[in-house]
């Protein structure tokens, strides 16, 4: 352990801890999933970064979308991400969920992601090699220390346009609000 | 031992047949003589139904549906036709209706949801022509050459606004 961090684990041991063990639930849509068996074994072995996949979203405070999201998949998505405990924090794999990437003008691809469930980073590329993985985790500890890693929060604040946005790709959606929408009378 | 080409040329009227290359052949049929064709091939031994695909020639206005046939050597019987049969018929683009091939071939049924959900073509007959892939209902079958990717896009999905904090 860095002894300069010392303080910093006596000041506030809940987030280092958060930090330093991201359970991770993976989503495996497209193609991303492939580079996730040599991230976590023996090669590239993630858990020197106290990254473990577990089972269950209920579990886990990581949420890693790799790849391509299609409209079936969007729900499924949602639903997992409303089942993890806060604070939890998602981090969207490769170029598709950020714009569409290769599948900008699919029909049946949606293209921007955090119009429906907020994002706290992006790790490009296509695909992502693990090191660009690791990059992307290191650099999310330095957000959660600085307090930048506020999805989850923003989720909660912005429910209501979450949700709008939402039913608007799918009408009625199968599941009660998760908070309260009372911005969305007044629309 | 005839071969099946001329098998097929002798019991079928109107029936063309060709070989494309060693191992394949090709056998275009009017789609009212399509189930008896697809019957008659069974009981030749081809009772594998590897694909129903379907190809959109907007030109011509059909659609032309294709049927891929090959069979299993059973018994140390010895290889004489071991050909994959691709078995072409046309639907008209303004009408797209056809008879099932459930009773014949099992193996069609998620074939056939496909076609009607992609490109719109009724099967009658079929048990059940549910949605298979998509969520939701789109009114232009998204296969056919005439539907706009990118219009639809730009309507359904990047006019959603973005989360504004």
């Amino acid at each position: 352990m860095d002894r300069r961090q010392l303080i910093k684990w006596l000041k506030e041991p809940l987030k280092m801890s958060n930090k330093y063990s991201l359970h991770v639930v993976y989503f495996c849509t497209g193609c991303g999933i492939i580079e996730i068996p040599p991230s976590i074994t023996a090669r590239w072995d993630a858990e020197r970064f106290g990254v473990k996949p577990v089972a269950t979203p209920r579990q886990a405070n990581l949420f890693l979308i790799t790849g391509y999201v299609s409209l079936k998949t969007l729900k499924p998505i949602i639903r997992t991400y409303e089942q993890m405990p806060a604070p939890k924090y998602t981090v969207a794999f490769g170029s598709c969920p950020i714009d569409g990437g290769m599948y900008w003008d699919s029909y049946n691809t949606i293209n921007h992601l955090d119009k429906y469930i907020p994002i706290d980073g992006y790790i490009a590329g296509c695909m992502p090699r693990p090191e660009a993985v690791f990059a992307g985790i290191t650099h999310l500890w330095t957000l959660i220390d600085e307090g930048k890693a506020d999805g989850y929060k923003k989720y909660r604040r912005n429910y209501s346009q979450y949700r709008s946005n939402q039913e608007r790709l799918y009408g009625e959606l199968g599941w009660p609000p998760r908070f309260e929408t009372e911005g969305l009378e007044n629309e | 031992m005839s071969s099946i080409e001329e098998k097929i040329t002798a019991n079928f009227d109107g029936i063309e047949v060709r070989k494309i290359e060693e191992g394949r052949i090709e056998v275009k049929t009017k789609k009212e003589a399509l189930l008896s064709t697809l019957n008659f091939l069974k009981d030749e031994g081809y009772g594998h139904l590897g694909l129903v695909s379907c190809v959109d020639r907007i030109e011509e206005g059909i659609f032309e549906l294709v049927y891929i046939l090959s069979r299993y050597l059973v018994g140390g019987e010895v290889a004489v036709d071991q050909a994959s049969l691709i078995v072409k018929t046309e639907v008209p683009r303004g009408n797209p209706t056809l008879v099932t091939s459930v009773k014949v071939f099992e193996t069609a049924e998620p074939y056939e949801r496909e076609l009607h959900e992609m490109f719109g073509i009724v099967f009658s007959g079929h048990p059940r022509l549910t949605p298979l892939f998509l969520e939701r209902d789109i009114d232009l079958p998204p296969m056919r050459k005439d539907f706009d990717t990118r219009k639809y896009v730009e309507e359904e999905f990047e006019s959603i606004p973005p989360v504004e904090d």
